[in-house]
């Protein structure tokens, strides 16, 4: 009785605070369907009074929405495999091999994380033009498996600096190598951890805006949030359409992540029990 | 329980070297057989530029059969943001819309990044169509200052400030449309005392340091607009113009023709309560004109701001032809055709202010008023630009300090002292 009475406060702030995290996505929702009219007459936070699906479709054809989405799912997954990949074979070294000066490089990696993306602009657009990498996915690809696998590597060297090591002298007593110590062990354990990790490189790629506006020149190989920039006119803005167009940037990555659910659930949890 | 995960990991590999071989075959490099033209714009498909545009496409492709057009529609932040790096590498457009200005078109001009289409414009006749005014933001001087050396680009449309007037409001308080400037402190003195606020601004953007600057002009002349746009002179902050235009915009807060809580709104909400009807009064640029006309649903009109025989505008934004475009033959006769009378007369007839079109040939009745205010600016010779042009930043001094104005945190001479040091620091050495 008392405990229920205490925990009403926690439920009520639980549900303003949510209220706030669902609010944009319900203007953003509500505008959408709204025609430029009827925003113009009733303002942003009227109740649409029909359904008014032309912006969206407009935009979907305006910018060919289905190869956007292609490019950024294309870039996306390729980010989080490569990314997660490269950071495992960091970690396993420092985290596991113990390499001389492992602090020093973690240090790195945590600087290279910190580096604003802007100061990265220049030197990205000159290297990639020399290789003739300009204006492709691949170029983005890289760029992006570099900067996610820096965090990647050390958070996962921190993760396996914990890791049992019976666990490894064990393997190692039965006669496995040191690649099979990883891929037998290593990884499989470590597998939840991983799991959480590609799906927030996916989400975080996903979102990136300003190097792919820089590097993807063709409206080919752009991806989907840069599209979302082509409505933002000189001097107006066109509201319903681009909430139609936000609505259409944030639907997959909400899939995505409803999707994997589970699975950054059951790795948040993994850490809390340990 | 192997064979299952390696399944797995198999799989994995071959999706990502799939994923990696499709995102690098996509090199297909431009061709500079002069049978493809790649054309990029910013510009809504839906607005006056936009359909004129389209037209002009499909004008194209009729008169060069055989040739491809790759239009490719961008966003102005991407144009801006990219520009100087796209022209540099060997994925240049052979024709684009840019912005016109000193910080924009001139820069690139300056980095030798644009063709020069001095040859073509007097070839081809184009320095012929532009007025004075329209003409100064296509030619830009070897430090990229805008007004005179080399064209760099060519406009189809200009854009000019006028007031919109929402007729039914002023009807239903029984106040007559102003012609004078007497008339419309009049007006405006009747809809306060009727609690209404006249004039719809923005503070937080454009808006408020349009009407401003629109003050000055009202007391300024062609040389003052020289020295101060084009550096024909040293321009002084405390001269009758600017110190009349500062201590009236500060009189029109106080009097409430302009609202205190204006000072942190954006375009869009001005625009939009002028559309709602809750502000009789709006004074902004043409590019609203399309917009209104779809969607005011009240009788309206617009006319130049009275008593003032300069105004805010300028030629639109430019056509221009990067240094390493591949089809440079076909980007000109383009742009012939983007001048042409069909072309420049849909513009107008679409909302537009066409820089050639033949008046007579504009049949909507409101797009003739915005025509023909247009065409007795241009005779008098009436585009004085932004008053963000000179200094480049000097945008967001002027709407920070303009924002201290409105709410009265700033006197008007401290403010004109503020934008004189801006203004001073960021002027180029000539």
């Amino acid at each position: 009785m008392t405990t229920a009475l205490r925990r009403w406060p926690v439920l009520v702030a639980l549900c303003i605070a949510a209220l706030f995290m669902v609010l944009p996505f319900l203007i953003v929702l509500m505008n959408a369907i709204k025609s430029p009219a009827e925003y113009s007459q009733h303002g942003p936070l009227s109740m649409p009074h029909g359904l008014y699906l032309d912006g969206l479709k407009d935009f979907w054809q305006r910018v060919d929405y289905g190869q956007k989405l292609f490019n950024s799912v294309l870039i996306s997954g390729s980010v989080a495999i490569l990314a997660a990949l490269l950071s495992i074979l960091n970690a396993y070294a420092i985290g596991i091999g113990r390499i001389k000066g492992r602090t020093w490089v973690l240090a790195f990696f945590v600087l290279a994380n910190m580096l604003p993306q802007e100061a990265l602009v220049y030197p990205v657009y000159y290297l990639a033009k020399e290789v003739g990498l300009y204006d492709t996915r691949l170029s983005v690809i890289i760029v992006f498996t570099v900067i996610q696998a820096a965090f990647g590597t050390y958070l996962l060297s921190s993760v396996l600096g914990q890791f049992p090591r019976e666990i490894i002298e064990a393997a190692k007593i039965d006669g496995a190598t040191t690649w099979q110590v990883l891929w037998r062990i290593v990884v499989p354990v470590s597998r939840p951890t991983l799991g959480v990790l590609m799906v927030f490189f996916f989400i975080w790629t996903w979102n990136e805006f300003l190097l792919p506006l820089v590097m993807l020149i063709s409206n080919d190989n752009q991806t989907v949030s840069v599209a979302l920039g082509v409505l933002q006119g000189q001097r107006l803005m066109d509201a319903t359409m681009t909430n139609a167009a936000a609505l259409l940037g944030v639907l997959p990555a909400l899939v995505f992540f409803l999707v994997f659910q589970r699975t950054l659930t059951r790795g948040i949890a993994v850490g809390a029990v340990k | 329980m192997f064979t299952a995960r390696r399944r797995v990991v198999a799989s994995a590999l071959i999706l990502t070297g799939s994923l990696l071989l499709t995102s690098c075959g996509n090199s297909d490099s431009e061709s500079s057989d002069g049978k493809t033209l790649t054309l990029w714009h910013y510009e809504g498909s839906d607005s006056a530029m936009g359909i004129a545009w389209n037209e002009a496409i499909k004008e194209f492709k009729a008169t060069h059969p055989g040739v491809t057009v790759k239009f490719e529609a961008k966003g102005f932040e991407q144009i801006q943001k990219t520009a100087s790096m796209v022209l540099n590498s060997s994925d240049a457009p052979d024709i684009m819309e840019y912005n016109k200005g000193n910080a924009t078109a001139g820069l690139l001009s300056k980095q030798g990044l644009l063709t020069d289409l001095t040859a073509e414009a007097t070839k081809r006749g184009w320095d012929k169509k532009l007025s004075a005014g329209v003409k100064t933001t296509s030619q830009y001087d070897s430090n990229g200052v805008m007004g005179s050396g080399k064209w760099y680009g060519v406009p189809n449309y200009a854009e000019y400030t006028m007031a919109f007037y929402n007729k039914d409001m002023f009807k239903k308080y029984g106040i007559a449309e102003p012609t004078t400037y007497d008339e419309l402190t009049a007006a405006m003195d009747k809809f306060v005392a009727k609690g209404i606020t006249p004039l719809a601004n923005a503070g937080a953007e454009y808006m408020a340091q349009q009407y401003l600057y629109q003050l000055a002009l009202s007391k300024a002349d062609r040389t003052w607009v020289d020295k101060y746009e084009l550096y024909k002179g040293k321009n002084d902050f405390h001269d009758a113009a600017w110190t009349y235009a500062a201590n009236t915009f500060a009189d029109w807060v106080k009097k409430g023709y302009i609202a205190k809580t204006s000072s942190g709104t954006k375009a869009e909400d001005a625009g939009v309560s002028w559309i709602q009807g809750k502000s009789p009064i709006l004074f902004s640029g043409s590019w609203w004109y399309g917009r209104f006309e779809s969607e005011a649903k009240f009788d309206w009109d617009s006319g130049l701001f009275p008593g003032s025989n300069l105004t805010l505008g300028s030629g639109g934004n430019l056509w221009v032809v990067p240094k390493g475009a591949k089809n440079k033959n076909l980007a000109y006769d383009f742009i012939d055709i983007t001048m042409s009378k069909k072309i420049q007369n849909l513009l107008g007839n679409k909302g537009g202010v066409p820089v050639a079109a033949d008046a007579s040939a504009i049949t909507d009745p409101k797009t003739k008023t915005l025509i023909s205010n247009y065409n007795t600016l241009s005779s008098r010779d009436g585009l004085a630009f932004y008053p963000d042009w000179p200094v480049a930043g000097f945008y967001d001094t002027l709407v920070s300090e303009t924002q201290k104005l409105i709410t009265g945190s700033e006197k008007p001479d401290a403010y004109l002292d503020n934008l004189q040091k801006a203004y001073d620091k960021g002027v180029p050495q000539q």
